[in-house]
């Protein structure tokens, strides 16, 4: 499973693709791509080019966990989290900050 | 008839008016180039078309033809200030002859003259700009006040123009009509013999198509008649036949001007190697500098304008005695981040004291355009649209106070640490 | 310190309008992302995990307290309140938004400071001794030439795009503090036979995954030729680097593949095309920057400090006392090492509130000025040794007074996988563990003078590979996995260290840095051996048993 990530342009924050479309903050609204969606992901990759707003873009190993979007790799939870010493908040959207494609 | 009615239909590409213009082409014997003429100036234009003649070597026969229609219709000849002499004898001979009583003579800008070609020697590099300024831009301005215009084309005058029509609607809404469109050169010949018509002086002497001296050559036996104009050059229509409609003939010369010299975007009269070239007789060609130092003395021989291409990796030192040989030196940036160039473009500036135009090619962008030219680079290739807004408008967002002396344009200012150097006014 | 002329205000006032337009044709989307990133890295700004960071220069990591000052008012106005310094002498912010970017450098621009060449294939900021112009030791102050070479490499029009990053390291004096071994260029200030200061030059050192110290390419270069000579070997480094592989681009992979001596002669070939031309230096231009370097007026005195008794009356001062000053050239003075690495916390980060009290001390205490250290530490370069008890307690007070420069716990750390994009693993979390578990003065003292370096990935932005130990964190199989390395050293004596054997988790490091801490402290031969040498005497084998025990 895979979810689609990377930073929006003017924030410079840590976005995913949620299922309407839209690239969010939240990790856990991130849209859930399965093996057999490859077309689909790639289709909203290329979307999310287009938009020229979102730097950065990966496409990341996830595995669901109770419910939970759980990235496979540490720095992907580093990156929904913020950093982890010294612990400081992870950067947030400004209000232009909203892509969608 | 209802075509009369479509000269005054709104300016606009109708699908009845092109049908109208289309049907017309069929009407009409293809050897009966004075019914056509007729047609157009008496029914489907009257007061409203004229005719362009160079005077050259064929015009005699359309005059002819004009003057039997109508004597008064007026005649354009562009006095470009580069014919031959013996062209404007012709003018003169052909006015008397057939008692043609409207030609008017327009001549270009002196403005534009000045600003573009102070040297007269603009036919030499950039002949679009040359027939543009001397043809195009005269000729554009007379014409706006016509609905339409005569041509002496024909379809065997080149391969482009295998499928003109007596009729064409151009892209602006007006009307081309081509008399001779059917015509072979033998047509032509007979009819100049049939009806005695005087011959232009150079004829005799192998000139076939006979335009403004510089671009003319004589054209050898069997050889294409137009091969002889912008001979060497990858152009074949000057400016004033670009403007053609839909199926018709596409001129080759739709050259882009993609490149940027002396703060204005020119078609380039280089082209680049391609496989297959010979390199004894190729002209206005950037050769590698690989197939140059491997082909010397061939390339040395070579007696026409050609140029140099140095990619990264070149030791542009094994060329050094030779690079005034050059017409233009291009130096090739295959990616904006391959650095390369700026020090191939510095020893060929500054060490090897190269006069020639030094041209950037390959991903030419704006953010770089500004280190380049600092390197010695005084044109350039450009392909990226952005680039060419930003060249074309001057806005160019640089640095222009400078720490390091570099290239040979940049001069000190008064008293200023030794290191540094500001532009002097943007030159290029 | 150098000042500003009008040239160089507008030369920096056009470079941020120029940026500007760039960063506002990004965003209306005029150009791509592929199109901008090269742009934007030559006027210090990357886009790491979180948020863009912008790195700013500090010009051979010399500043002055009203600089210090509008790093404190940006860090609160535009960051979050905070700053990072770098190995390089510089400062690093972590979370400006890109909108901002114009605005910060206008405020920069202000100080007579900038973002330039801080990242992309070009020259990058020079960097020198942190005690220049203030040391016992050295020949030369070399920032005056250190400020002709910002000035020579700064826009450079033929090595904005060079086939890699380019560095040079300065050193006033034979002992090396700036690592000039391990940089792309290194400069060394030497006398020649008719006492005339020129440059020993040094080409292809480098850290990285390739680690090599640097070759001598010339023993004597004057300062007349120097600008000519450097240009000659940037150009046939331009020329004929490797591009076609981004990890053998440095010039250290074509000084080893193309044989030191080849590359000599071509330097040597370019050089006699260019020597005598506009590149070369008057000495008056020297001495006009020099004059801006120019010793301040130190008063005559010539106070002590009797560390031994201050120990006793308060041992903390004293320890501070011991390690953190350094001998100064002129009597009854010391430079103050202000340690960025307090107990537990993220080396090299200070607060907007501690640069502001750093920057009064420098304005009250040392003549307005400061350095950055390589070692992410602060300098206060010319303190009268009568002042520095005020110095003292008002770093206490600031949080600031760690009497730690050059112990275990004054260690180099890069910011690692809590921050950057091409990190593998995190790095100062270990460095906080470490600096817990050795935090006891008296331990510290007693492991004395030892550095510990670690880097987040093999790019080795910590100089783990130059550390005494050093700390490589890589990731395993989706496991932060560290590499200990032994016997690396950044100064004269370069070396670089050797990983004795596998990887340790991140929750083993500390216990495996006590093991050999330990067998160094069993093995050494008096107390005063240091760590580095101790390891050069004994070799691997003991060091070796400490991590992975008998076999």
């Amino acid at each position: 499973m895979e979810i689609l990530t990377g930073n929006e342009l003017m924030s410079g924050a840590t976005v995913y693709l949620d299922r309407d479309g839209n690239w969010v903050e939240d990790l856990q609204r991130a849209r859930v791509f399965l093996k057999e969606e490859t077309e689909v992901r790639d289709a909203a990759i290329a979307a999310t080019k287009k938009t020229l707003r979102i730097n950065s873009l990966e496409i990341e190993a996830v595995t669901l966990r109770d419910g939970l979007i759980l990235p496979d790799r540490i720095r992907e939870r580093i990156r929904a989290d913020g950093p982890t010493a010294p612990r400081f908040d992870r950067q947030h959207l400004d209000r232009d900050g909203h892509v969608s494609i | 008839m209802a075509m009369a009615s479509l000269a005054f239909a709104p300016p606009k590409h109708d699908k009845l008016r092109a049908l109208g213009i289309m049907a017309l082409n069929g009407m009409f014997d293809e050897m009966d180039g004075v019914a056509v003429l007729r047609q157009a100036v008496a029914d489907l234009l009257p007061g409203d078309i004229a005719i362009v003649s160079s005077f050259g070597a064929d015009s005699s026969v359309l005059l002819h033809m004009v003057a039997e229609v109508d004597r008064a219709l007026p005649v354009y000849f562009l006095e470009t200030g580069k014919h031959f002499a013996e062209t404007l004898a012709y003018v003169e001979t052909l006015k008397a002859h057939l008692g043609l009583s409207n030609i008017r003579w327009l001549r270009p800008d002196p403005k534009d003259i000045a600003r573009f070609d102070p040297r007269g020697d603009l036919w030499e590099t950039d002949p679009d700009s040359c027939c543009h300024i001397r043809k195009t831009e005269p000729l554009d301005a007379e014409l706006t006040g016509y609905g339409g215009w005569i041509t002496g084309r024909k379809r065997y005058q080149t391969s482009e123009r295998g499928v003109l029509p007596h009729f064409e609607l151009t892209s602006d809404d007006r009307i081309k009509v081509n008399p001779l469109a059917y015509f072979s050169d033998t047509d032509v010949n007979a009819y100049k013999v049939a009806h005695g018509l005087p011959e232009h002086p150079l004829f005799a002497k192998g000139y076939k198509s006979i335009g403004c001296a510089p671009c003319t050559t004589i054209v050898a036996e069997g050889e294409d008649p137009r091969a002889g104009r912008w001979r060497g050059l990858n152009k074949k229509e000057c400016g004033i036949h670009f403007d053609f409609n839909g199926a018709i003939a596409k001129p080759v010369a739709t050259v882009e001007k993609n490149l940027f010299r002396d703060g204005a975007f020119i078609a380039d009269p280089f082209r680049a190697w391609s496989e297959g070239d010979d390199l004894a007789s190729v002209r206005y060609t950037h050769i590698p500098l690989k197939l140059f130092l491997e082909n010397r003395d061939a390339v040395l021989g070579n007696p026409h304008p050609n140029g140099l291409l140095v990619s990264p990796g070149d030791r542009i030192e094994d060329a050094a005695a030779d690079l005034g040989r050059f017409a233009s030196i291009a130096v090739s940036f295959p990616g904006f981040n391959d650095g390369r160039g700026y020090s191939t473009a510095r020893l060929i500036a500054e060490r090897y004291r190269y006069q020639g135009e030094l041209r950037a090619v390959g991903d030419v962008l704006m953010d770089q355009v500004p280190l380049m030219r600092r390197c010695g680079i005084t044109a350039f290739v450009v392909t990226h649209a952005a680039t060419r807004k930003a060249l074309e408008s001057g806005h160019l967002t640089t640095v222009n106070l400078f720490y390091q002396p570099v290239g040979v344009t940049e001069v000190p200012v008064g008293t200023r640490p030794f290191l540094r150097r500001a532009a002097e006014a943007e030159t290029v | 310190m150098y000042r500003y002329d009008e040239f160089d205000a507008a030369f920096v006032r056009e470079r941020t309008a120029q940026f500007s337009d760039q960063v506002n044709r990004r965003l209306a989307g005029e150009i791509n992302e592929d199109q901008f990133r090269p742009l934007r890295l030559m006027n210090g700004l990357y886009l790491q995990l979180h948020a863009y960071m912008l790195r700013i220069a500090v010009p051979y990591g010399t500043l002055a307290s009203r600089q210090l000052r509008m790093l404190a008012h940006i860090a609160r106005k535009y960051d979050r309140g905070y700053g990072h310094f770098t190995t390089r002498q510089n400062i690093q912010f972590n979370w400006p938004k890109l909108r901002d970017i114009p605005e910060i450098l206008a405020d920069l621009a202000s100080v007579e400071m900038h973002a330039i060449q801080t990242s992309g294939n070009c020259i990058r900021n020079i960097t020198t001794d942190q005690f220049a112009g203030a040391a016992a030791d050295e020949i030369v102050d070399p920032r005056p030439v250190a400020e002709i070479l910002r000035q020579w490499s700064s826009l450079h029009p033929e090595f904005s795009y060079l086939p890699r990053k380019f560095k040079i390291a300065m050193s006033g004096g034979p002992h090396d503090r700036a690592a000039i071994r391990f940089h792309d260029i290194g400069l060394q200030a030497k006398v020649d036979d008719r006492g005339i200061v020129g440059w020993e030059v040094w080409v292809g050192g480098g850290l990285g995954r390739t680690p090599m110290i640097a070759k001598r390419i010339n023993e004597y270069v004057p300062n007349e030729h120097l600008l000519a000579y450097l240009e000659s070997i940037l150009r046939v480094y331009n020329r004929y680097g490797r591009r076609d592989n981004k990890y053998k681009a440095r010039i250290k992979i074509l000084v080893h593949e193309t044989g030191i001596d080849k590359i000599r002669d071509e330097v040597a070939e370019e050089f006699r095309a260019i020597a005598n031309g506009v590149l070369t230096l008057p000495q008056a231009e020297v001495d006009r920057i020099g004059a801006y370097f120019a010793a301040p007026e130190f008063e005559r005195v010539n106070a002590t400090v009797d560390v031994a008794k201050e120990r006793i009356a308060e041992p903390a001062y004293g320890e501070w006392l011991d390690r953190n000053l350094h001998p100064h050239r002129q009597p009854g003075y010391a430079s103050v090492t202000i340690s960025l690495k307090p107990i537990g916390g993220a080396p090299g980060d200070a607060t907007a509130e501690q640069m502001e009290a750093v920057a009064d001390l420098a304005e009250r205490y040392s003549f307005d000025e400061l350095r950055v250290t390589h070692e992410q530490n602060l300098v206060l370069p010319h303190v009268r040794v009568s002042d520095l008890r005020e110095v003292y307690d008002a770093l206490v007070e600031a949080r600031l007074a760690t009497g730690n420069a050059g112990l275990i716990t004054d260690m180099i750390t890069c910011p690692g996988m809590d921050f950057c994009a091409l990190a593998t693993a995190r790095s100062i979390p270990i460095a906080q563990e470490i600096s817990r578990k050795f935090s006891a003065p008296e331990r510290q003292k007693e492991i004395g003078d030892l550095k510990i370096k670690i880097s987040g990935c093999i790019n080795a932005c910590g100089h783990h590979h130059v550390g005494h130990i050093g700390i490589l964190g890589l990731e395993k199989k989706g496991v932060e996995n560290y590499q200990i390395t032994i016997g690396g050293n950044a100064t004269e004596d370069a070396s670089v260290g050797d990983t004795l054997g596998h990887g340790f988790a991140a929750e083993e490091v500390p216990d495996a840095i006590e093991r050999l801490i330990d067998t160094y402290i069993a093995r050494r031969e008096t107390p005063d051996e240091p760590f580095i040498a101790a390891f050069k005497r004994l070799g691997e084998a003991p060091f070796k048993e400490a991590l992975y025990g008998n076999g």
